[in-house]
C-alpha cells in the first residue's frame, strides 16, 4: 500500500510537471516590478457601467500620465501651437472658453464649437455629428484636420520619437519605446477616461450629502416639468441622440450635422444632444457656439425654434418659459458645475 | 498500481485538454504566396502614365491601393477552408506589398475567396496596428471607418479642382456596406504541400472600377470620399477586378 502510494505520488508529480512544461507557453506571465501600475476605474454610485472596453486598454498610472503629457503637447500639431488643450481647456470643462468656433493652424476656423470632454467612458459616439465611433480613434480627427492641428500621424510619431522623455514614458506604459498610432491613441484615451465629472452640487444632492436651495429645487422641478429631461437624461444630462433643435442653418457654414455621416436626409440639421454638466462654464452654446448666453438659449426654446422638416417634435412648438422659470432653471443649471473636476490637478497641464 | 495508472491517464487527459490549443494544429500547413499585378487599359499599370478608361476618358493614376483580408480556400470537393484572419494593404507604390505570404492547410483547391475591405468589427473597435494602422492613410478620421480601396489620379474629363480623380471607397454599415467577398476560380488545381512553394499570380484590372456592373464615367463622377451609393457602385465594380492568371505548384 505504502509502495503504491509512493508510485502514485511519483506519477502525480511527473504528470503535473509534464503539464507544466507542456503548457508553459500559455502560462500566466509573471508580474515584474517594472510593469505599469494598474489604476481602477471608479464608477460613481448610481451610474451605469461604462461603455468603454477597458480590457482592450487597461488603465495604468504610466499610461494615464503619458496621455496627459500628449494631451498638453503642441508637438501633436504642425506648428507646435495647437495641443489638444488649446481647444479643450480644463477651466471650461475641456471645451473652449469663450470661443464660438474652434480655430486652429494658420488662423483657420473650424465649423463647430469644441465640445466639453467629460464622462467619455459612457459616450457611444464622438463629435457633434457622432461621426467617430470609438474614443481610441477620436484624436486622429483633430490632429490631422488641416484647420485644426494640421499634422500627419507619421510626423507626430517622428517628432515624439526624438524625445528621450517620451521613449522612457512609452517604455514604462507599454513596455516598448516604439511609438505607433495604437499606443499613442490608447495613452490619450487613458487620460481622457479620467475626465469624470460627478462631483457637482447636483451629484451631492443625489447622494444625500447636500440640499438644493429654493431656486435650485424649483429649477430642478421646472427642468422635469418642461420635459428638458426627455433629451437631457440624468445622470449624464444627455441621451446621446441626434436632434434638430430648430436652429436655422447658417449659410456660411452649411453644416447639416448628422446627415454628413449617414447621408440620410432625415438626419439633416441634427446634432448630438450635449450634456448639461458644467454648462455654465462651457459657453458659448450650440454646436457652432452661436448663442453666448444661457438665458438666450432658454429664449431660443421659448420663442426662437425654426420649424423645418426635421425639427424635433419635442421642441417644434417651442417650450414656453416665463422669465421667472428661466431664472429658476439657471439656478438649477448652476448646480451642475463641478468645481472639483475643473480644478482637478491630476487633469491639469503636467 | 491500478489507481496510479488511472491517475496517470486522468492527468494525461487533463494535460491534453489543457493544452488543446497547441495540439490541435495537426494538419500539415503549407506556405502559399500570392503575387498581385495591376493592369489598366490592357497594359501593366504605371503610375503617372496616361491611360484610357473603358469610356475613352484620358486619365492618370497617382495612387492605387486596397485592403484584402479573410482568405479562404475552396477544396476540389467544394468545401470551404477558412484561413486565420489577416489583413493586407496592397499598394502600387509599395512593390513589396504586392507579394503576400501565409500558411494554409495542405490540400487541393480549386478557388480562393477573399474580402476586399475590412470587416465591420475592425471598423468599430478602436485603433488598430499593422496593415490597419491609420498611419497608412486608408482611414476616414471624421467618419470612422477604413477606406477599403483608393484610386487617385487626374483627368481632363474631371470637373473637380485640379482635375483630380479621387475614388475613396469604404462604408461598413447598411445600407452602404461596401465590403465585398469575392471568389476567384483557379485556372488549375492548387496543390498545397508542406515544404512546397505554391504561388498564385493574381491580376487586378483597374478598368473594372469604371465599367463592370455599373458604368462610372469620370465626366460624371470624378470623386467619391464618403460611404454611400457611389461608393457602393464602385465597390460592386472592383469586386470583379481580380483574375487568377496562374497557379505555380
Amino acid at each position: 500500500m505504502k509502495n503504491n502510494r509512493t508510485i502514485l505520488s511519483a506519477f502525480l508529480i511527473i504528470s503535473f510537471l509534464w503539464i507544466a512544461v507542456a503548457c508553459q507557453k500559455t502560462g500566466i506571465q509573471e508580474v515584474s516590478p517594472t510593469d505599469p501600475v494598474p489604476v481602477p476605474f471608479t464608477v460613481p454610485a448610481g451610474w451605469p457601467a461604462p461603455l468603454y472596453n477597458f480590457t482592450g486598454n487597461p488603465l495604468t498610472m504610466q499610461g494615464i500620465e503619458l496621455g496627459r503629457k500628449l494631451f498638453y503637447d503642441g508637438r501633436l500639431s504642425k506648428d507646435g501651437n495647437f495641443p489638444c488643450a488649446s481647444c479643450h481647456q480644463q477651466v471650461a470643462a475641456f471645451a473652449t472658453f469663450d470661443h464660438d468656433l474652434s480655430h486652429g493652424f494658420n488662423n483657420q476656423f473650424t465649423t463647430r464649437n469644441a465640445p466639453a470632454l467629460q464622462n467619455l467612458a459612457w459616450q457611444s459616439t464622438f463629435h457633434h455629428d457622432g461621426g467617430i465611433n470609438h474614443l481610441d480613434v477620436q484624436p486622429i480627427a483633430p490632429i490631422t484636420a488641416p484647420n485644426e492641428m494640421a499634422e500627419s500621424l507619421q510626423n507626430v510619431i517622428v517628432k515624439l520619437s526624438m524625445e528621450a522623455s517620451y521613449k522612457k514614458m512609452f517604455l514604462e506604459a507599454f513596455g516598448t519605446e516604439q511609438m505607433k498610432t495604437e499606443n499613442i491613441m490608447k495613452a490619450m484615451s487613458q487620460f481622457m477616461l479620467m475626465m469624470v465629472s460627478s462631483s457637482s452640487k447636483y451629484d451631492e444632492v443625489q447622494r444625500g450629502k447636500a440640499t438644493f436651495n429654493l431656486p435650485e429645487s424649483l429649477g430642478y422641478k421646472i427642468f422635469k416639468e418642461k420635459k428638458c429631461n426627455s433629451c437631457h437624461v440624468e445622470p449624464f444630462f444627455t441621451d446621446q441622440s441626434f436632434r434638430n433643435t430648430g436652429l436655422a442653418m447658417l449659410p456660411i457654414l452649411v453644416d447639416r450635422g448628422r446627415m454628413r455621416i449617414t447621408g440620410n436626409a432625415i438626419d439633416s440639421l441634427k446634432f448630438k444632444v450635449p450634456s448639461l454638466r458644467n454648462v455654465m462654464v462651457s459657453y458659448p452654446y450650440m454646436h457652432d457656439g452661436r448663442i453666448r448666453d444661457i438665458f438666450a438659449v432658454l429664449e431660443h426654446y421659448n420663442t426662437g425654434v425654426v420649424k423645418g422638416p426635421t425639427t424635433d417634435p419635442l421642441v417644434k412648438n417651442g417650450i414656453p418659459l416665463s422669465n421667472f422659470e428661466k431664472g429658476q432653471l439657471v439656478a438649477f443649471l448652476n448646480t451642475l458645475t463641478d468645481q472639483a473636476f475643473i480644478n482637478n490637478q491630476q487633469l491639469a497641464q503636467p | 498500481m491500478k489507481k496510479a495508472l488511472n491517475v496517470l491517464i486522468f492527468t494525461g487527459l487533463f494535460g491534453l485538454i489543457g493544452c488543446q490549443q497547441e495540439n490541435s494544429i495537426n494538419i500539415q500547413q503549407a506556405p502559399l504566396k500570392v503575387s498581385f499585378s495591376h493592369t489598366a487599359s490592357n497594359k501593366v499599370l504605371e503610375l503617372g502614365k496616361p491611360l484610357l478608361n473603358p469610356f475613352g476618358e484620358v486619365y492618370t493614376i497617382n495612387s492605387f491601393s486596397y485592403y484584402i483580408s479573410h482568405f479562404s480556400l475552396i477544396t476540389v470537393q467544394g468545401s470551404e477552408v477558412e484561413l486565420p484572419v489577416s489583413y493586407f494593404l496592397i499598394s502600387e507604390k509599395q512593390p513589396v506589398s504586392k507579394k503576400i505570404n501565409f500558411d494554409a492547410p495542405a490540400g487541393n483547391y480549386k478557388a480562393i475567396r477573399l474580402m476586399i475591405g475590412v470587416d465591420s468589427t475592425r471598423n468599430v473597435s478602436g485603433v488598430q496596428s499593422g496593415a490597419l494602422d491609420p498611419v497608412n492613410g486608408m482611414f476616414w478620421t471624421w467618419n470612422t471607418g477604413y477606406i477599403f480601396a483608393k484610386l487617385e489620379g487626374k483627368s481632363p474629363a474631371s470637373i473637380a479642382p485640379m482635375q483630380n480623380v479621387t475614388y475613396h471607397i469604404g462604408g461598413f454599415s447598411s445600407p452602404y456596406n461596401a465590403i465585398r467577398m469575392v471568389e476567384l476560380p483557379l485556372p488549375e488545381v492548387l496543390k498545397l504541400r508542406a515544404g512546397g512553394q505554391a504561388n498564385l499570380s493574381v491580376e487586378a484590372n483597374v478598368d473594372a472600377w469604371f465599367n463592370s456592373k455599373n458604368p462610372i464615367r469620370i465626366t460624371q463622377e470624378a470623386f467619391c470620399m464618403n460611404p454611400g451609393t457611389l461608393a457602393l457602385k464602385i465597390s460592386e465594380n472592383y469586386a470583379n477586378m481580380f483574375t487568377v492568371l496562374k497557379v505555380n505548384n
